[in-house]
């Protein structure tokens, strides 16, 4: 598949700080790819380079086969930017905006299209120093894709956001993607990151640590199963069946966690054995280590080397 | 798929509006258009940078009716007036209110999100220099008027192509200051200060609201160091009811021009700071 994005050795220092220490990745047309960091990580530092906003210091970037430190009008007039916070033109309103920044492109989305999109109907003639923190985000989305862009750059768009306003934006970025746009995203929140993204970029101290889809990165598939209940007061640790290379241990009184590399089994033989004694294991749960887990330990990992 | 999503499906089908790119003149017209509507619906920086200088004409005209002034040549108060208050007030549209709402506009991330557009820098800046001139032009006019129905002032018809040109002139220096002055200012509450720190001592000394014929001369020659003076003084000749002919002010003029090319170098710096791409 065709390259959207392209990075090569990118590297960005700020008199004795870096904040990007030799990346590379690409992305693909239709996918969504996802920078997820803690705050300080550089992931703006790189969204803001792949913008055009910032020159590099070091490394190959292509972004619609253009380098977007040149700032080219043609590649701007492809991309559509979503930046963390940006005022628009208050004293305007929200159709008057919508229709002045369609004038800057080749390609426009009629503005009344635009603002059933972004489910901001009604809101047509509202002067833009109207509306409430959540109606400018969503007037940010619409004046993003006013342009009709092959490629969005959504910088941490959902922060804020409360959690119903998020699963909103959610769909609506899911329903970008289903039509082949791609979404460059930058996000702390790791289950947006899962939501949202084919793929997925883990980044910490201006590296990339771990790349891949969000079931698989930082090994998360074939890490070893969890299994956790509790154990009835009148049966001890040592009454459980042996389980073949598992883990077992009791984090609190009666509370028993085991990991395991054969989930399956180990969860098969320890249901057999509580049925056939009536044993009652309660909150019994399976589960794989979750984004949450992975990330936490890529980034611990990551602050324990650099230190 | 949601009823969004099937919306945007069908736009992106055949009935999509492939239009080609505006062209320059047609965007910057657009673009002055834009900020004219903006600024007008701004009631409060209407009223501070248009207003509040025709409202100050009136004032004074009104307090002054019957004064004249004796070192001028007996003039009416008024008539030595006019042609000042119309010169503090292209500074303040062009300068003080220039100046400040660049700051603004650069502080809020609205600066950042016009480069993250197709639009051309210097179409963005042709739209907020065309839309304050016409401000001043406005201004200019308006305040012809009211000289010329309320206060019995009126401008020779030789000397209108000399007021036309300095009004321009003026017009195009300050706004050059005023961008550049944009670099000074650390933030966008601060802009109104260093505004006010800047231009109302300046007005004191430049012969707005007094004639400097008393002043002590190392403050007009403090005061003729800035461009203010000399926008205010060209202004002076060409509106003086005792002179003849068209009422040039050359050495006014010369000196406008070259506070302007010191402006539109330094607006340059600013130019390659907030608006190169």
């Amino acid at each position: 598949m065709q390259s959207v994005i392209e990075i090569d050795g990118l590297r960005k220092v700020y008199g004795e700080v870096e904040a990007v220490r030799d990346i590379s990745f690409s992305v693909a047309a239709g996918e969504v790819f996802c920078l997820l960091g803690p705050n300080g990580a550089g992931k703006t530092t790189t969204t803001e380079i792949l913008e055009g906003y910032r020159a590099r210091s070091a490394g190959e970037v292509r972004v619609l086969g253009h380098d977007p430190e040149d700032g080219e009008r043609a590649l701007r007039e492809r991309v559509g930017i979503v930046l963390q916070e940006a005022a628009a033109q208050a004293e305007l309103t929200v159709a008057e905006v919508l229709t002045m920044y369609g004038r800057y492109y080749p390609r426009r989305r009629p503005a009344g299209e635009l603002i059933e999109l972004v489910g901001l109907a009604g809101k047509e003639s509202q002067r833009v120093k109207l509306l409430s923190g959540g109606q400018r985000r969503r007037l940010d989305l619409a004046l993003a894709l006013v342009g009709d862009p092959d490629l969005l750059f959504l910088d941490e768009p959902t922060t804020g956001f409360d959690p119903s306003a998020r699963r909103q934006a959610w769909s609506t970025i899911k329903d970008l993607c289903a039509l082949g746009k791609t979404v460059f995203l930058t996000t702390h929140f790791m289950d947006e990151a899962q939501a949202l993204a084919d793929r997925v970029a883990v980044m910490v101290d201006g590296r990339i640590v771990a790349l891949g889809t969000p079931a698989e990165i930082g090994g998360r598939d074939t890490a070893p199963t969890e299994i956790a209940f509790a154990l009835p007061a009148h049966v001890a640790l040592s009454d459980l069946p042996a389980l073949d290379g598992a883990e077992v241990s009791e984090t609190a009184p009666l509370r028993v966690h085991v990991i395991t590399r054969e989930g399956l089994r180990s969860a098969h033989e320890l249901t057999g054995w509580a049925l056939e004694r009536g044993v009652e294991l309660r909150g019994f749960a399976v589960s794989q280590p979750s984004l949450e887990d992975v990330y936490l330990r890529l980034t611990e990992n990551q602050e324990a080397t650099s230190r | 798929m949601t009823a969004m999503s099937e919306t945007l499906e069908r736009a992106g089908g055949d009935d999509i509006p492939r239009d080609e790119r505006t062209g320059d003149v047609a965007l910057t017209a657009w673009q002055v258009a834009y900020e004219q509507r903006a600024f007008w619906r701004n009631r409060t920086r209407a009223f501070f940078s248009f207003g509040m200088p025709v409202m100050l004409l009136l004032l004074f005209g009104a307090l002054n009716s019957g004064g004249k002034i004796q070192e001028l040549g007996n003039i009416p108060y008024v008539t030595f007036f006019l042609p000042g208050i119309l010169a503090y007030g292209i500074v303040i549209t062009q300068f003080v209110n220039m100046a400040g709402g660049i700051a603004i506009q650069r502080d809020n991330g609205l600066l950042k999100r016009m480069r993250g557009t197709p639009l051309p820098g210097w179409a963005y800046v042709s739209g907020r220099l065309g839309s304050t001139a016409l401000v001043s032009v406005v201004m200019t006019v308006v305040m012809l008027i009211i000289g010329w129905v309320g206060f019995d002032v009126h401008l020779r018809a030789a000397a209108v192509p000399a007021v036309v040109v300095t009004v321009l002139l003026g017009a195009a220096t300050f706004a050059a200051l005023g961008l550049a002055a944009v670099m000074i200012i650390p933030n966008a509450e601060a802009a109104p200060v260093v505004a006010n720190v800047l231009i109302l001592p300046l007005s004191f000394i430049s012969g707005i609201w007094y004639p400097l014929t008393g002043a002590p001369e190392w403050l007009v020659d403090v005061a003729k160091f800035f461009p203010l003076e000399h926008l205010a003084n060209a202004l002076h000749i060409a509106f003086d009811p005792l002179n003849h002919g068209s009422a040039w002010s050359g050495n006014d003029l010369f000196v406008l021009a070259i506070w302007l090319l010191v402006g539109t170098r330094l607006a340059m710096r600013f130019w390659q700071r907030e608006m190169a791409r």
